[in-house]
């Protein structure tokens, strides 16, 4: 049986004359927390929107829960955007309860309340999007991924802007989540991020330049020592 | 379609709005102010006051209500918050009739206060019943919400939102009557304003309010825009979609 959650065949994607995604290939297993790692403007966002059938792609075949038609199964997948994506002059609450009602979740009031005290936001319910730091949005944004308790997550770039402590508290959280059998996609540019992940795809110039395990790519090269973000600039170099 | 979807819908755009006190503030003292500065620049010429109050009321309720559902609408748009609601299991419909109902909401208040104003306030004399003055106004204002999605869709800022205006809405108010009778514009303006959805509203307002008209008699006219509002709506509708 094919355990994959989301399978992509040689996926193209122009946005006008530019090729943005290039006969990238992936394939991301139940439960698995999958990095997809590179610089800026490597594809990761187009990636991530054309999984979430926000954008066509041009050629190539793309399976996400084993069906090539996504509108059917948004109530499966959580979506944390780049940008936090939140209504500024509500409250944590009317933003989280928002779309809750959006999805239909049942228990919305009790299961807000649980994320909440997860992402460390339970005294700040009542405060104005507008009034919070960025990380305290970003963990708003990750609540609201979270609210229907889907088993598949599109996380991108959650961790940019949080300082450390909220990053290593926030990976804690996905590594649970991913005991949970949530499958995770993040996307990231920091080798911080793709440590974490059970399995990486570098991203570069639209294709998956490599993938495996942090382990696997760092033993994947002549010098065993390199750390991940050398092995990256290693592969790079030579293509 | 999800009544509940489009129920939730309707109360955060509603929550949204009210909670800015200045925006609320804002949309009931702007057509206070643009009524009284126009109204009694001709308080002491009630003849003229008289016969340009249908155009004027038309003209507000369009103008006021498509700034403020373009506005409202492309800062959904700016804040990722649309993109993100479409990544969800809502329909775009939903999300339309959601939007269309939120902001007719706020553009009813306003087109009621122009009304009132032009009425009470600066006192002119009317023929028809203001029940059929206000259903004229509510048309307007089904069709200047639609237009105002349907062009914020084709705005990537406020600013170009701004710059519609000359584009949208003030050709309209030209070729509408408020100026010059639409008879009296030279032949090929008169031939574009048949495509002006505000002319058909002036046009009514006019009939009522300076002739006595019943609905009956302005039945053709009543019928054209309210048919500008379904194909405003219908092309919001896809361009939504394509946005998607």
């Amino acid at each position: 049986m094919d355990e994959s959650v989301i399978s992509a065949q040689n996926i193209n994607f122009n946005y006008g004359e530019t090729h943005i995604l290039k006969n990238l290939s992936l394939s991301i297993n139940a439960g698995e927390i999958y990095g997809i790692i590179g610089p800026s403007g490597s594809g990761k966002t187009t990636l991530i929107k054309i999984i979430l059938g926000l954008l066509k792609l041009n050629s190539g075949e793309l399976n996400v829960f084993g069906q090539k038609v996504i509108s059917k199964k948004l109530n499966r997948i959580g979506y944390m955007p780049q940008i936090s994506a939140l209504y500024e002059d509500l409250t944590v609450f009317q933003n989280i309860d928002f779309f809750a009602r959006m999805y239909e979740t049942k228990n919305r009031v009790e299961i807000i309340h649980t994320l909440l005290e997860q992402v460390k936001l339970l005294d700040h319910k009542n405060q104005v999007i507008g009034k919070l730091s960025g990380g305290q949005r970003q963990r708003v944004s990750l609540a609201i991924a979270l609210v229907h308790n889907p088993p598949l997550l599109l996380l991108d770039e959650p961790t940019v802007g949080l300082d450390p402590k909220l990053r290593h508290e926030l990976w804690q959280y996905f590594e649970k989540l991913s005991s949970q059998s949530t499958t995770l996609l993040i996307s990231s540019h920091t080798m911080d991020d793709a440590n974490h992940c059970q399995k990486i795809g570098f991203i570069y110039d639209g294709s998956i330049i490599t993938e495996g395990s942090p382990k696997e790519l760092c033993e994947s090269v002549e010098n065993k020592k390199m750390t991940l973000e050398e092995v990256f600039l290693n592969i790079v170099s030579n293509r | 379609m999800n009544l509940h979807r489009i129920i939730a819908l309707i109360r955060r755009i509603v929550l949204q709005i009210i909670q800015d006190r200045r925006s609320i503030a804002l949309i009931i003292i702007a057509p206070l102010i643009i009524m009284s500065l126009v109204g009694f620049s001709f308080i002491d010429k009630p003849k003229i006051l008289n016969t340009i109050s249908p155009a004027l009321i038309a003209s507000f309720s369009l103008f006021l209500t498509f700034m403020l559902t373009a506005v409202s609408f492309l800062r959904e748009r700016q804040l990722g918050t649309l993109e993100r609601l479409t990544t969800t299991p809502v329909r775009t419909f939903e999300i339309l009739i959601g939007y269309l109902i939120s902001f007719y909401f706020f553009a009813i208040i306003q087109s009621l206060i122009v009304v009132f104003f032009t009425i009470f306030v600066l006192g002119i004399d009317y023929q028809g019943e203001i029940w059929q003055m206000l259903l004229i106004v509510l048309i307007i204002t089904f069709v200047a919400v639609n237009l105002g999605i349907l062009i914020s869709t084709f705005a990537k800022n406020e600013f170009q939102i701004i710059q519609f205006n000359p584009i949208i809405i003030a050709p309209q108010i030209f070729l509408s009557g408020l100026i010059l009778p639409v008879s009296e514009l030279p032949s090929y303006f008169q031939v574009i304003a048949k495509i002006i959805p505000l002319r058909y509203a002036v046009d009514c307002l006019q009939g009522i309010m300076l002739k006595g008209n019943s609905l009956n008699e302005i039945s053709n006219d009543l019928i054209i825009l309210s048919g500008f509002g379904i194909i405003f709506l219908c092309l919001a509708t896809l361009t939504i979609r394509h946005l998607k």
